[in-house]
């Protein structure tokens, strides 16, 4: 591991999923009340990403991509103790699936010369976890993804890492630079500190990087550049449910016993 | 932007995960049905196996359905890499050019299908929950989007392959036909160990129950307040799995791998039992496929109550314990000499 590595943590600002409704007219969900907050599981990444710096040094650097609005995340970011932010934002961005976005926050960690890049599981509004493997794959570099626990190794120049996987987990060990995705939910992230949330607040400004600043032809990047499209959207019928209520348990014992599903 | 001629490019792959030997139910889910879309499209059905000393695994995708299996075989595969499996198979899908690219929508593939698409500029969806082809041989898949009660069409049509990860569990398992003949056919390995990036030290798969895989389930939601000594009676009771929501996951009381849920897993047993769970769009999402759902929850207003077969309005820490009670009560004896 270098000396003082360089620490990039890829958050996004989403739709606050605790406080989207559902049209009880449509049935469908109501997303234009709910408020814009950063990605839950991009706290977890984050708190992972300070924490390797709280061992081995360095600095990390947040990054966001977004319209000029989404700067806010970084704000939170830089108040849980991120050393800078940037955001990524260009109108040519607009409509890119996860191909060009990764492309896109790749050549950003490249411009920040990063050493470690770390990233939340997946976003809550898309859920597509493609996000870090892409940017590890567009660098060429190693990647660990669902990581439940990360140990910097500062002798050998490596990460090593607690994965979840499926009915268990493994131990890998990664050598730098390497992409980084923490398992939703398994760290604490550390609390705002009052300072730091002042400076963010009053002080902090965060870089803006455009396509131009990154090297990015403008042609690869955006929806006519995005492998995927959308072709549809249609609302999911619920599933038919008895919705029988009883009142005691004996009447639901009853009632079980002629689905056959009873052990 | 591109110049990818779709012509060139046929058949259905899908991917068969296997871990020392053992083969993850979401392949031959995928294998069942990805056989309608290989014959909808005429074209062949083409299972692709990852691994070392894996000649067994091939041999029961022939019988699960696969037309053609392509094989590569080392010990640079075991265990599983992502930096190694995604180089082997990007190799293979730019020299054989399929249409369609399948991958179950695990851990490990999650993990490596986007080093597959980025190099290759394939179209990737994730998470679908169907799948289907049009008359053009595009692929519609299907994923729900918008926390659950959206299902959004993602079609891919000027790039190939088209790939996408499949969640486990929504779709019927491949059944094994022993007798099935088809050709298996060992390509080259293009990865070596020197150039791989990352090292297994360990891996422990014995730990956690697949909820995935489970008959019955009782869940717990934030409702037990950190109690689930009745959700585990009640799950003894019934010989079922314990699962959880996000909350409970959240507030640390049960271990995230027993999430169900839009960020958990999609399960479909027979029963589900959802107590002290409200029912929110993101946790249906996990459940719904389930037979027989029951609800049980102090809050008559509750959300799940709408989306449940059988509910009861109670405390649970009084219902659990009765439930349970009664199943123990009927439960026949084992007599034993």
């Amino acid at each position: 591991m270098t000396d003082h590595p360089t620490i990039v943590v890829g958050i996004k600002q989403v739709p606050d999923d605790d406080e989207v409704s559902i049209d009880p007219d449509t049935g469908r969900l109501d997303r234009s009340s709910a408020p814009a907050v950063l990605n839950r599981p991009d706290r977890n990444a984050l708190e992972a990403a300070l924490g390797i710096r709280d061992e081995v040094g360095g600095r990390v650097v947040a990054m966001t991509m977004g319209p000029p609005p989404a700067a806010e995340v970084l704000e939170v970011a830089v108040a849980m103790g991120c050393d800078d932010g940037v955001l990524v934002s260009d109108v040519a961005f607009g409509g890119s699936d996860t191909w060009p976005t990764s492309l896109t926050l790749a050549r950003t960690v490249e411009y920040l010369d990063g050493d470690i890049v770390v990233c939340g599981e997946e976003t809550t509004d898309s859920s597509t976890g493609q996000v870090p493997p892409g940017i590890a794959a567009h660098l060429g570099w190693a990647q660990l993804t669902y990581v439940e626990e990360l140990e910097p190794l500062p002798e050998t120049g490596q990460l090593a890492a607690r994965r979840d996987v499926e009915g268990g987990y493994e131990r890998v060990i990664a050598d730098l630079p390497v992409v980084v995705a923490v398992a939703f939910g398994e760290n604490h992230p550390r609390p705002a500190g009052l300072h730091r949330k002042i400076y963010a607040e009053t002080e902090f400004e965060p870089v803006t990087l455009d396509a131009d600043d990154l090297g990015i032809d403008e042609n690869t990047v955006g929806l006519a550049a995005s492998p995927t499209q959308v072709g549809g959207m249609d609302t999911i019928e619920g599933v038919e449910r008895e919705r029988v209520t009883v009142g005691t348990v004996d009447e639901l014992i009853d009632e079980l016993a002629g689905t056959e599903v009873l052990p | 932007m591109t110049d990818v001629n779709s012509e060139e490019y046929e058949d259905v792959w899908v991917f068969v995960e296997e871990h020392d030997g053992e083969v993850m139910g979401v392949s031959w889910e995928l294998l069942e049905e990805a056989k309608s879309l290989a014959e909808e499209t005429g074209e062949d059905l083409v299972a692709l196996v990852i691994g070392h000393d894996v000649h067994d695994v091939a041999e029961r995708a022939v019988s699960r359905g696969a037309d053609r299996v392509l094989v590569a075989d080392d010990e640079v595969f075991e265990p599983y890499r992502a930096d190694p499996y995604g180089e082997q198979f990007r190799a293979m899908v730019e020299a054989r050019k399929p249409s369609i690219v399948l991958i179950g929508g695990t851990h490990t593939g999650r993990d490596f299908a986007g080093r597959v698409a980025v190099p290759s500029h394939a179209g990737l969806t994730a998470d679908c929950t169907e799948i289907d082809v049009d008359d053009d041989g595009v692929l519609q898949a299907r994923r729900p989007a918008f926390g659950g009660n959206v299902l959004a069409t993602i079609i891919c049509e000027e790039h190939r392959p088209q790939m996408a990860t499949i969640r486990p569990g929504v779709f019927e398992s491949a059944p094994a036909e022993p007798d099935r003949e088809g050709q298996i056919e060992h390509v080259d390995v293009v990865v070596d160990e020197a150039d791989t990036l990352t090292e297994v030290l360990e891996r422990n798969t014995n730990e956690t129950v697949d909820i995935t895989e489970a008959d019955r389930i009782v869940a717990a939601g934030g409702g037990v307040d950190g109690d689930l000594a009745p959700i585990r009676r009640l799950a003894d009771a019934l010989d079922a799995e314990v699962a959880a929501s996000r909350r409970a996951v959240d507030e640390g009381w049960i271990e995230g791998s027993r999430q169900v849920g839009q960020t958990g897993k999609t399960v479909r047993p027979e029963l589900y039992v959802a107590v002290g769970i409200s029912g929110a769009v993101q946790h249906l999402e996990g459940m719904n496929d389930s037979d027989v759902v029951v609800a049980i929850n102090n809050d008559p207003n509750a959300p799940i109550f709408e989306h449940a077969d059988y509910g009861i309005v109670g405390d649970l820490f009084e219902v659990c314990p009765a439930l349970a009670e009664a199943l123990e009560e009927t439960d026949t004896p084992e007599v034993t000499p």
